[in-house]
């Protein structure tokens, strides 16, 4: 780059060429003189950045890797942190809602009647115990399922039904079971519950919203499949798998296991002063930690209610 | 529970390859959790006739020829049980040890040198097989048709496919617990018709056998038999009845014991057998009284496991004669057990109540095969035809036969319509194929339909229960997808949730603070150290971790302990918060007769008070509340573990204060930590219900102005920033009050400075007018608050 003192001589230069003029064919006078204008602007601009240039000289030059200059405080900007299991929470209920759905919250103290009864489940029935319930002296239950939560919605939306529409609600709740925890087992876990109930609700319809959901999620075309399940509060029931999506590195094959679901059983919809006759539903529900620790790729559920910030920054 | 597909198939034409098989039991009865190949498992393995055996000098070992079909090979063995002439298990070179098939460390066989002398591969015992646990020496095969150099798969039907099955999702299905009932079901899925395997039945004779069922709610049927006995040791060679159960999980113990469990694994119908000469003794009676009757609480009964059970009420017993024999369905008692001067046997077969052996299975900690079988409960119907094919099996006559079935449930009839299946499906399958689905399995289809389910299916009571035998059965996985038809109406937005997400924002997006989740349990002394008082807690009683004894009250102690380990991992400066559900018994119960909870932020800082004021306040106004009037704090019953004198309230919707130095010394703390909580609930009551503010803006320009006021010590600084407010008010439309500084130099005395900002709306005020309006503010607080201008 030539430096602004040899730009300026070539300047002077150029301006002596203006002499020129006179000695020149009148009929090329015009051809010359837009010549030398030409070069005469490109110097100027050429003078222009190699006086800029030759400011920045002057100026120290700092290490951009450093978080700060030499002395100086290193600015801080702190970043906060939400927690991964509450912002999956909120991107799931957010395509609920896109679809339709109200949200209603799950309670995290219930009774016997919710968590149980209402849900066709006979009193001593040995299918409870597959629940391993935390209880009270008081003979409460922390809830193990957000199904703990249907009677409320079906009973709270029943008008909407009973007035020509539809129940459609989901659930999200924080949910317990008594277990020891390890790196795959939580005693605390979140979870979302679907119901659906109008007059032709059908298990199709349930797999197409099921899958759809899916499909919205994980932003892809998804393949999925059932097996048979089984629960007291539906007939059918099915548990839901979907093929593993190509953001956690499925190929077309592998399966995850992502929900159980079914028809809700009549006397469920009985118990909530539904007719059973008139109007069908379906209802479905599935863990939230572990939607989070797909995609994430943790290994371990227990970071989740660590506190740990070395954990939350990395959110 | 282990599933064996050849077991299957000898019921069972299969026509489609193993893996669709597997796929189709999976999709359309039970998640099939894993297969193992037993072909695989046991490749390279051959029955062996041993030629020599010779001790080597010094050893336990002896040096073995043995003829595996070729020439003769060497084989060093360490078994004291091996000799010439005997037939063996051998594993080849280059197999692997079958117990440790599928392992992370499979052992591979190999030729090697043993105490000088080849040996080429080796001889295997029942635990090396996988097929026992007896390692007292090598597995001896019966010379009856044994050839050398058969493969030990083909001579005990181990190429076989072993499935996995989660018996979970068959809790309703008691009949699936049994291999014909497992078959039924493969039968159907593959939509051919099942051929039941024929039983054997026995005649009743009962003149010196008398059973009585006190409830029959306890007891549907109670069948017995008597039939001679000896006791016969388990044959010294493998039979095929301990492959048979080895791949159930089953070791073989004695050929009586064998023939209940092989009959169980196949039916699902567990049986008992008790010494009949005992079992009379015991009753003081002269022929056999068998009285089945719910235990009295307290009552006492020494198990064959030697333990001495308590009973209650809710365990059922077998008795003779009222003595009790035998927890039902559980475990025979001591005082009744076979034994080598066994003569005579009585053998049981029978159901009992589901719910009382749930809670017997619970209270003494039985998790039998038989137990979880008869909590799925058992059919009444099977218990005579299992009963005649286990004496059959034992060989045996019956001298006494009786069966006691007070009450023969009828199965139900139910009638629907195809409409009925294919509207709640959304299928539409036809009225035979729909009949032809549920017949292959044993049901009883009249018309379009009245339909009685077998026997076997004591889980059919609805027509949704038919239902879902057709859509399974024809493959849930073959119904066309549909959407749910909704009409376009707006889903409500739950204000809570709402809000929730709003304070997550500002509190992790704006305001640098970590969210976090802690659990709803606490330890009882976290509790006792906040100073709250545990027995105003829900009281978890039944946790397997010790730290999760009682529902939390507030969130903060959590929290407190969490930043507490943030500390000690080398945190400084940050601020974590939760948003949870807290309750407790003092909140009494709601109109739904269950805890009051109410939700709450809690949000704790590494500052002192005026810190995490300052975020609050930052929330707040965010949230569009900009007065904010902190009162003196009141609720230190509530919040025990804030300091008093460094606290404050806002109105009864949130506590704002520094942490009590002894609570922070107990938690092991070394700073000051500041806190909030925020009753959500009630926090929503008071937010202004439209987004829309009063924004006041002058296109004239606006003055600025400091002043500093010298105040007594006391004077509150809200107070004075109050009436400076109140003072620019009657001037002017537009004005602010900022603080900039409180400086206290000498006791009881502090200035402090404010940053007045004013304009007005329809001109720019000249220098007249910006005196008379600082005239107006120096003379109300002067006149207020003796304050002096600095």
């Amino acid at each position: 780059m030539s430096t602004v003192e040899e730009i300026k001589k070539e300047l002077k230069a150029l301006n002596a060429e203006y002499a020129k003029i006179k000695t020149i064919a009148p009929e090329e006078r015009k051809t010359f003189g837009i010549e030398l204008n030409k070069k005469r602007q490109e110097l100027e601009k050429r003078l222009k950045s190699a006086e800029e240039a030759a400011e920045s000289e002057n100026i120290e030059p700092i290490d951009i890797t450093a978080p700060s200059a030499p002395n100086e405080k290193i600015p801080e900007i702190k970043q906060g942190s939400k927690h991964p299991l509450m912002t999956e929470l909120s991107h799931v209920l957010d395509i609920y809602s896109r679809m339709g759905f109200n949200i209603m919250e799950a309670r995290q103290l219930d009774d016997e009647f919710h968590m149980f009864e209402s849900l066709n489940f006979p009193e001593g029935h040995p299918a409870r115990d597959g629940y391993d319930t935390f209880r009270t002296r008081e003979g409460f239950i922390p809830p193990a399922h957000t199904s703990t939560m249907q009677y409320r919605a079906l009973t709270r939306y029943k008008s909407d039904l009973e007035a020509g529409g539809q129940i459609a609600v989901v659930i999200p709740g924080r949910v317990f079971r008594n277990e020891d925890v390890d790196a795959t087992h939580e005693h605390t876990f979140y979870q979302c519950e679907g119901v659906f109930v109008s007059k032709d609700a059908t298990m199709g319809q349930m797999l197409g919203v099921l899958k759809s959901l899916f499909e919205t999620y994980y932003g892809q075309d998804l393949k999925i499949k059932t097996q048979p399940g089984y629960f007291p509060f539906t007939e059918p029931s099915l548990e839901l798998l979907i093929e593993k999506p190509k953001s956690l590195g499925g190929k077309g094959d592998g399966w995850l296991e992502m929900l159980g679901c079914g028809m809700i059983h009549p006397n469920v919809l009985k118990t909530a002063g539904i007719d059973p006759d008139k109007y069908k539903g379906f209802a479905w529900g599935g863990g939230i930690d572990r939607l989070a620790m797909l995609k994430y790729g943790l290994t371990d559920v227990r970071y989740f209610e660590s506190g740990k910030l070395e954990f939350l920054e990395e959110f | 529970m282990k599933i064996s597909l050849n077991e299957i198939k000898k019921l069972v034409p299969v026509e489609v390859e193993t893996d669709e098989l597997i796929r189709l039991i999976g999709s359309r009865l039970v998640e099939v959790e894993g297969s193992e190949d037993w072909g695989k498992k046991f490749e390279n393995i051959y029955i062996v006739k041993v030629l020599s055996a010779e001790p080597i000098p010094d050893t336990h070992l002896h040096l073995c020829q043995i003829d595996a079909g070729k020439d003769p090979i060497q084989v060093v063995c360490g078994a004291p049980n091996v000799r010439a002439g005997m037939f063996a298990v051998w594993i080849a070179p280059g197999a692997i040890v079958p117990a440790t098939y599928g392992t992370d460390d499979e052992f591979k066989i190999d030729s090697r040198k043993l105490r000088g002398y080849e040996s080429h591969g080796m001889l295997a015992g029942l635990d090396e097989l996988a097929l026992g646990d007896d390692h007292s020496g090598i597995v001896e095969i019966d010379p009856t048709n044994a050839k050398p150099g058969t493969t030990f798969a083909e001579a005990f039907d181990l190429n076989d496919i072993i499935l996995d099955i989660e018996n979970k999702s068959l809790t309703h299905r008691p009949d699936c617990f049994g291999l014909i009932g497992f078959a039924r079901e493969v039968a159907g899925i593959l939509g051919v018709k099942f051929n039941e395997p024929s039983m054997s039945s026995l005649d009743l004779n009962d003149k010196n056998l008398e059973i009585q069922i006190e409830d029959e709610k306890l007891c549907q049927r109670y069948s017995c038999a008597v039939m001679q006995f000896s006791d016969a040791p388990h044959s010294k060679y493998l039979t095929s009845d301990d492959v048979f159960l080895a791949k159930a999980d089953m070791r073989g113990i004695s050929p009586i014991v064998d023939i209940t469990n092989i009959l169980m694994l196949k039916t699902g119908q567990p049986l008992h057998a008790f010494d009949y000469d005992k079992f009379v003794k015991v009753g003081g009676t002269n022929q056999p009284k068998i009285i089945i009757r719910a235990a009295k609480n307290g009552e006492n009964l020494e198990l064959l496991d030697s333990k001495t059970i308590e009973c209650d009420e809710n365990d059922i017993l077998i008795t003779s004669n009222d003595v009790p024999v035998a927890l039902a369905g559980a475990m025979g008692g001591k005082n009744t057990e076979i034994d080598e001067n066994t003569k005579h046997i009585i053998l049981e077969s029978a159901t009992f109540s589901l719910y009382h052996l749930r809670k017997t299975q619970m209270k003494h900690g039985i998790f039998s095969e038989a137990i979880t079988r008869f909590t799925k409960g058992q059919p009444a119907s099977q218990t005579m035809p299992v009963l005649a094919t286990a004496v059959k099996m034992l060989g045996g006559n019956a001298l006494e036969v009786a069966d006691c079935f007070p009450a023969r449930p009828e199965q139900p009839k139910i009638s629907l319509s195809l409409e009925d299946i294919n509207s709640l499906l959304g299928t539409s399958y036809d009225s035979e194929l729909v009949t032809k689905t549920l017949e292959n399995v044993g049901f009883l289809v009249e018309g379009e339909f009245t339909i009685k389910a077998p026997l076997w299916r004591t889980d059919i009571h609805i027509k949704e229960d038919i239902i879902e035998e057709v859509g399974r059965l024809l493959g849930y996985d073959n119904i066309p997808l549909d959407f749910a038809k909704r009409p376009f109406i707006g889903a409500h937005i739950d204000e809570l949730l709402a809000l929730k997400n709003r304070l997550r924002g500002v509190l992790s997006d704006r305001l640098s603070a970590h969210e976090v989740l802690t659990y709803s349990f606490v330890n009882q002394k976290l509790q006792e150290t906040v100073g709250e008082d545990p027995n105003d807690s829900y009281e978890i009683v039944n946790s397997i971790s010790p730290d999760l004894q009682r529902f939390r009250q507030t969130l903060a102690p959590s929290l407190l302990e969490k930043t507490a380990m943030n500390l000690k991992a080398g945190y400084r400066d940050f601020s974590i918060y939760e948003i949870n559900q807290i309750t407790k018994k003092s909140y009494g119960l709601n109109s739904e007769n269950v805890p009051e909870m109410h939700t709450y932020l809690a949000f704790v800082t590494t500052g002192d008070f005026y810190q995490a004021k300052a975020y609050l306040v930052a929330m707040l106004n965010d949230l569009g509340l900009n007065d904010i009037d902190f009162s003196e704090f009141k609720a230190s019953k509530d919040f025990p573990y804030l300091e008093p004198r460094h606290s404050a309230e806002l109105n009864d919707i949130c506590a704002l204060g520094e942490v009590k130095a002894r609570v922070l010394k107990a938690l092991k703390i070394d700073q000051t930590i500041s806190l909030f909580e925020l009753n959500l609930e009630k926090l929503l009551e008071i937010l202004p219900k439209t987004n829309q503010k009063d924004l006041k803006f002058s296109r004239f320009p606006s003055v600025s102005r400091d002043i500093t006021l010298k105040v007594e010590l006391k004077t509150k600084f809200e107070d004075l920033k109050k009436n400076i407010e109140n003072a620019l008010s009657e001037k002017c439309v537009i004005y602010s009050v900022e603080p900039v500084s409180i400086y206290q130099a000498e006791a009881e005395v502090k200035n402090l400075s404010f940053k007045l900002t004013f304009s007005s709306l329809d001109h720019t005020l000249n220098a007249e007018e910006i005196s008379d309006i600082m005239k107006k503010v120096e003379s109300s607080v002067t006149k207020n608050y003796q304050a002096e201008i600095v």
